[in-house]
């Protein structure tokens, strides 16, 4: 770039003002250095995060290990809480598929030995798969009379002509035959 | 240099080679306030050394390590001025001349032309006294300059023209305060 007239003043006051700059610029190294110093290192943020990554692994693993043991504990605590029903968790069929039993399911909730002393966590889950159980049977109950259910009107509705309205017709042949063959027809 | 990428160790060494330019841009950026300067050019290679900024060698080391500083002078001052915002205080670090005030074994060094001209600077606006200082100070193109201000050339020309007339204007009013001489040498013309 060419510089003509004044802009070679105006250069010689930049260089001048260049070399006062030089004499007070701080050291590159010292600045290089502050600028690591400050620089947050990854291997430690990665080092942390693993650390917390791990902690909460195993808290949610010893949780897990303690709730399973005390499920087994109470299982163990009331052995004698059984059902006629194949599996107590098994939700009941839909009442128009299943068997019409002659009388509701029962279960059967065996006393426990007065020896066994269940704590009190013990007790409220058996309280409350009792109340489980309770409803269950209360449902298939009610199922049950539903589907057996009779109207009171329903003998009003039968009349003697019954059978002739209920059998199939036979085609091809006379009324005649037809009394022949119809034994249950009235003659 | 071009067109290739650089690993941080070769950069490092670029970055020292580049350094009392890098702290001249800086102060200029900084409005001439030295501890700013230094802060801006720590903030600076910190992103460099986080991969914050990366020189992809689109263009020169020294047009993007300068318009690197820019950026991040700029972001500083805004920083800045939220922080005296939120404080509503009284800046404690005034920028400009001030600074030289603040410095008064280095400022009585400087001879009075010099205090003069760097004086006129501060009044010049940013872009004016940007494109001169790169212009004059880093020795670069016109179009290098504008590459490191983000505008175009044309822009660039205009800000370093207006900023040469305002310079001129600014040292003859300081020629009349202080009946100080400043030779006009007539009209420099067109810049190639």
């Amino acid at each position: 770039m060419e510089l003509v007239g004044n802009e070679k003043e105006i250069q010689a006051l930049f260089r001048e003002l260049k070399l006062a700059d030089e004499r007070v610029a701080p050291e590159f190294i010292s600045v290089w250095n502050r600028a690591q110093a400050t620089r947050p290192a990854p291997s430690r943020v990665f080092k942390i995060s693993l650390a917390v990554a791990t902690t909460l692994f195993v808290i949610v693993l010893s949780a897990l290990v303690l709730w399973s043991r005390t499920g087994q504990r109470s299982e163990r605590a009331h052995p004698g809480v059984a059902t006629e029903s194949t599996t107590p968790d098994s939700t009941p069929a839909p009442p128009a598929a299943m068997p019409l039993p002659t009388r509701p399911t029962q279960i059967v909730v065996a006393q426990p030995p007065n020896r066994v002393k269940s704590n009190r966590w013990d007790r409220k889950l058996a309280a409350r798969r009792q109340a489980d159980r309770d409803a269950r049977n209360a449902i298939i109950r009610e199922a049950v009379s539903i589907s057996s259910w009779q109207s009171p009107t329903a003998t009003l509705m039968q009349s003697p002509a019954d059978d002739v309205l209920t059998s199939l017709p036979q085609l091809d042949r006379s009324l005649t035959e037809l009394k022949t063959f119809l034994p249950n027809t009235p003659q | 240099m071009k067109h290739k990428q650089i690993d941080i160790s070769e950069l490092q060494a670029e970055l020292e080679k580049l350094h009392g330019a890098s702290f001249g841009w800086a102060l200029s950026c900084c409005r001439r306030d030295r501890a700013e300067a230094e802060e801006v050019l720590q903030t600076v290679y910190l992103k460099i050394l986080e991969g914050k900024a990366r020189y992809r060698g689109e263009s020169s080391l020294k047009t993007w390590l300068f318009a690197v500083i820019r950026k991040t002078a700029i972001t500083e001052l805004r920083k800045r001025l939220l922080r005296a915002l939120k404080s509503i205080a009284i800046p404690n670090s005034t920028t400009g001349l001030n600074s030289f005030v603040a410095e008064p074994a280095a400022a009585f060094e400087r001879s009075e032309a010099q205090q003069q001209f760097q004086r006129a600077l501060e009044r010049l606006p940013a872009r004016q006294r940007q494109a001169l200082h790169l212009v004059f100070y880093e020795d670069l193109s016109l179009r290098e300059a504008a590459n490191v201000m983000g505008v175009s050339i044309g822009s660039a020309r205009q800000h370093y023209e207006r900023g040469k007339k305002h310079l001129r204007v600014s040292l003859n009013r300081e020629e009349l305060d202080y009946g100080i001489s400043w030779e006009r040498k007539g009209n420099p013309g067109a810049v190639s």
